[in-house]
């Protein structure tokens, strides 16, 4: 390596950017002064190096000028870098030898004196070659691939991507946390802008999931943590005992007869019981009773054991005990949904105290047919059909003071529904609606609203509500319309809110176990935010629905078939490619301090006890450098990116 | 006992009543309230209204007195005052610039030495050091809600009484940090603590119409009227307040209120400190009754505890 030192041959292509660089950039004099320049052995301009013709120029003065490393001039690298190392491949030069210089985004859009900014051009590309003589060509690090999913969450979203990936030909493991499969669609009465019943066409999906060949349906399971990388994760499962045996239970119902604990049951939002013995819906899949150990009498027949008694098919045991076991995989796609965010923080809409105050979800259930009040809209506090409902958009959301300070997305076209389906089943009632602004962007969408006010006479009355509070028999409304400027007070029979969505309840504890990014709010953090939509920063990793923020269903259906088709990208792989600048440790240097395992985010480094020095799972490393920066005895040096390389590049910087 | 005590200029002239019974009251429980030397009006509202710095000259100089007298806080009854002093304070710990251009003017006040009459300048820079209490707040978390029980003498048994906040004691709610201005308990607690029943109603936090009963009289009217009319529909047989100026709409305007609504049968008001004062065994004479415009003085009978009739 230090024998190839300064007698490599370097080219040098300044890149006009049309005017980005080149209106404060002189780049013909920038690549005219580094011709003189140590190690370089042609300099040249061009209008978009980028381009194809610009690519073919490197291609052949590579070739023709038998250059060992480039320096490209030009945008960040984060934008060009891979597109170079190609043209780099293709004219037989290792595409480790390649340098952006970036001489726009840290040069010509940051200064408007060109004299200075033509000399800072000048050395920001001097420093490069000095990087780039001591460049070694590296090869990228392979590794095997496991061609099996794991999918987090059995909502529409995770749902839709198990299928995608079985139906790939891969095999799925699909855990759900609760007792059957379904999330929060599977809640909903009826869709916009269609009207079509969710539950007619979220079942055949729950079926086909749990029907399906390579999908292993995991419900009742919660993922207790994750080890290892992208291709090769180990999972450790946790399966709660469900006390009942999923095959025996012949559904008979029995048990949930002569069960005497009684509990708010939570797929009706508490608005209706159940008791401990359960099947949470009628469609539930998988189809079988689960007894929730946390409301029975205690698991022990001498206290109760009702349920075992009357089961004939011995399908209840509360023996069952909580297992734990491992599987591999390849990718996880996260899938953890949403919650509501809780009406207790909107103490002036009455803090969840008030009874005929509910949230969206909770109406939904109050619509659906399968509801506890069989679809007949009823409000919670005494049963009476409500004359005149109140919905007031943006509870919670789109509040940078107090609450959330994003748009939960899905509010306005759902309460536009709600305020429809009200009034197509309490033809002579109000509805009256509240709002910031309609925000109707999806097919059809804006349709559905305007049928919402013209043919279906809903008020909507652009304003915010100020208090909700209990008067009697009524739930009063104080409001403003802000298009009038007056104050607005309503007299209501039940009021519902569109509250905010909010990560899932709990998701943060899973997500720390993964050790994948959130953004501020916890939800899910993609890599690009409109390249890279469906994929973590961290590989393996892909999101879906509404744990990466607030979706409606055919977004959260796109989303997830994106994200299996990511998968498959993944696994359609022979073996996977890492990037090779990772930071290895000369074993004579190193003193065992395990300084640099404290530092590396990744847990790439381990320290051998028996030889006293730090190894590396190179597969883990992501290159960040922290640990070659901690390391005191220089031991851990990223490859392309020493010391020696750091330290040349800053004199070539000072020297001008 | 001594604590600091600014009554503010209300409770010296229209509204004694207030001022006294806190006095009696505080006697009952063995503490003895002292007014900081030479005090002036905290500016009622004005200090808060505008980003004028003067503004803020007066609340600031009461409380840096309260300091010169090596108090660590000082209780106060009124809630404009309540607001004015503790905003104020939050003001200058919050903004270094406040701070520095208040205490400019603070500066050169004229010092006077308690003992020689001396006059100096030269005051040290104040910078929010005592810390304002409401006595409602003073009294759960200084007093206990467990001595007044222990001392009370005529426990109100159970009378349902509707407790008013109105807007200065609990908003905005960063500043004055109550608790939760939505669903508040400070003063229901005070009320169960004295033997009273406090009565749940949504208007608790409602303005009264303030300052409006003077610039625009009727607005004020139905502002008062509201509130009154959500705590006697609710089962009040009073209601009680802190400011004198809630006081002032709801009690001596009552009857333009009933003037103006005709539904509304009336309802005596009352400050909190006449009902801890009577509680804890203070004669009738000394609460100040006489200066209710709505007779006052069957609420407060030795036993049993008067019928409610709605």
């Amino acid at each position: 390596m230090k024998g190839q030192k300064k007698t490599k041959r370097i080219g040098v292509f300044v890149c006009h950017c049309g005017v980005n660089i080149a209106g404060v950039v002189d780049v013909e004099k920038v690549a005219k002064t580094l011709t003189d320049y140590p190690g370089v052995a042609f300099s040249t301009n061009y209008i978009y190096v980028c381009s194809d013709p610009g690519q073919q120029m490197i291609i052949d003065t590579i070739k023709e000028k038998k250059l060992d490393g480039i320096i490209v001039a030009a945008c960040s690298p984060t934008l060009h870098e891979k597109t170079f190392q190609e043209a780099a491949r293709l004219a037989g030069l290792n595409p480790y030898q390649i340098e952006i210089a970036n001489i726009r985004e840290q040069d010509s859009w940051v200064h408007v004196d060109k004299d200075k900014a033509t000399k800072k051009a000048v050395k920001i590309i001097k420093a490069h070659v000095e990087k780039a003589v001591r460049n070694e060509s590296l090869e990228p690090i392979k590794v095997e691939v496991h061609r099996r999913a794991l999918v987090i969450g059995g909502g529409i979203s995770g749902i839709q991507a198990a299928l995608d990936i079985a139906d790939h030909g891969y095999e799925v493991l699909l855990v759900e946390k609760n007792p059957s499969i379904g999330g929060k669609m599977i809640q909903l009465s009826e869709t916009f802008p269609t009207l079509d019943c969710s539950q007619c066409i979220m079942t055949p999906k729950m079926v086909e999931a749990s029907r399906h060949p390579r999908i292993k349906l995991l419900t009742y399971h919660e993922v207790e943590s994750v080890s290892g990388f992208v291709g090769n994760f180990k999972v450790r499962i946790k399966k709660k005992p469900r006390y009942v045996d999923a095959v025996l239970c012949n559904l008979c119902a029995e048990c949930e007869k002569v069960c005497p604990q009684i509990v708010p049951d939570e797929f009706n939002m508490g608005l209706s019981f159940r008791k401990a013995i359960y099947m949470p819906f009628p469609q539930a899949v998988p189809g079988t009773y689960t007894l929730d150990a946390e409301h029975c009498l205690g698991l022990n027949p001498v206290r109760c054991g009702k349920c075992k008694d009357v089961c004939e098919k011995k399908a209840i045991s509360y023996e069952m005990q909580e297992t734990i076991f491992e599987e591999e995989v390849g990718a996880i796609v996260v899938a953890t949904g949403y919650d509501l965010y809780s009406m207790q923080a909107l103490g002036e809409y009455g803090g969840e105290k008030i009874p005929d105050v509910i949230n969206g979800l909770e109406f939904e259930r109050i619509l659906s047919a399968s509801g506890p009040t069989a679809g007949i809209i009823r409000r919670p506090s005494d049963g009476k059909v409500p004359k005149s409902v109140v919905f007031v958009q943006c509870s919670g959301s789109r509040d940078t003071e107090k609450h959330n300070p994003y748009c939960s997305k899905i509010c306005c076209m759902y309460t536009a529904k709600h305020a429809m389906l009200y009034k197509h089943r309490v033809p002579d009632g109000q509805a009256i609606v509240f709002y910031i602004d309609v925000r109707t962007g999806g097919k059809a969408f804006d349709e559905f609203y305007q049928r919402t006010i013209e043919e279906d006479k809903v008020l909507y009355i652009r304003g915010k509500v100020s208090k909700i509070f209990k008067d009697g028999d009524k739930v009063v409304v104080w409001g403003v319309d802000t298009l009038t400027g007056k104050k607005v007070e309503v007299e209501a029979d039940m009021v519902v809110l569109a509250m905010a969505m909010v990560k899932a309840e709990g998701v943060g504890d899973l997500l720390r176990k993964l050790k994948i990014q959130t953004d501020i709010h916890g939800w899910l953090a993609e890599a690009h935010p409109k390249l890279r939509p469906v994929e973590s920063l961290n590989a393996g990793f892909y999101l879906a629905g509404c744990a990466h923020g607030p979706k409606d269903i055919p977004e959260a259906v796109a989303q997830a078939s994106a994200a299996a088709a990511k998968v498959g990208d993944l696994f359609a792989q022979k073996e996977l490619s890492h990037e090779p600048t990772v930071v290895p440790v000369d074993e004579d240097k190193c003193s065992g301090c395990a300084i640099c395992i404290t530092m590396c985010p990744y847990q790439a480094r381990t320290l051998d006890t028996e030889r006293g020095v730090v190894v590396v799972n190179e597969i883990l490393c992501e290159g960040c450098g922290a640990c070659a920066a901690a390391c005191p005895s220089g031991a851990a040096q990223q490859r392309n990116q020493t010391d020696d390389q750091i330290f040349s590049m800053v004199t070539a910087m000072m020297k001008g | 006992m001594k604590v600091h005590y600014y009554p503010g200029c209300t409770l010296k002239e229209k509204t004694t009543a207030l001022d006294v019974s806190t006095r009696e009251a505080m006697k009952c429980l063995d503490i003895e309230l002292v007014e900081p030397e030479g005090w002036t009006c905290c500016g009622a509202e004005y200090p808060l209204t505008e980003e004028k710095i003067v503004g803020l000259a007066a609340p600031l100089r009461v409380l840096r007195q309260v300091r010169e007298e090596n108090g660590d806080f000082v209780i106060t009854t009124c809630s404009f005052c309540y607001a004015v002093l503790k905003r104020a304070n939050k003001a200058i710990k919050d903004d270094p610039l406040k701070h520095k251009r208040v205490n400019a003017y603070l500066r050169d006040d004229i010092k006077i030495n308690a003992l020689t009459k001396e006059k100096t300048t030269g005051f040290e820079d104040y910078n929010g050091e005592v810390r304002v209490l409401h006595l409602l707040e003073y009294l759960r978390d200084h007093v206990g809600y467990q001595k007044i029980r222990s001392r009370l003498k005529r426990p109100f048994g159970g009378l349902p009484v509707a407790a008013y906040y109105g807007c200065r004691l609990l908003r905005p709610a960063k500043d004055m940090d109550l608790g939760e201005p939505d669903d508040p308990r400070l003063f229901e607690e005070f009320l169960e603590a004295v033997g009273a029943t406090p009565v749940d109603y949504p208007f608790k936090q409602e303005c009264c119409g303030s300052y409006l009963s003077v610039s625009l009289p009727d607005a004020a009217t139905e502002a008062s009227y509201r509130v009154l009319r959500s705590a006697r529909s609710n089962g009040a047989a009073a209601i009680t307040v802190t400011c004198p100026l809630c006081f002032y709409n709801m009690d001596r305007r009552q009857d333009k209120i009933k003037e103006a609504f005709l539904d509304f049968p009336g309802l005596p008001v009352l400050f909190f400190t006449q009902i801890l004062a009577w509680a804890l065994g203070v004669e009738k004479t000394v609460l100040g009754l006489n200066q209710h415009a709505v007779p006052a003085d069957d609420l407060f009978r030795d036993a049993p505890a008067p019928e409610v009739t709605l």
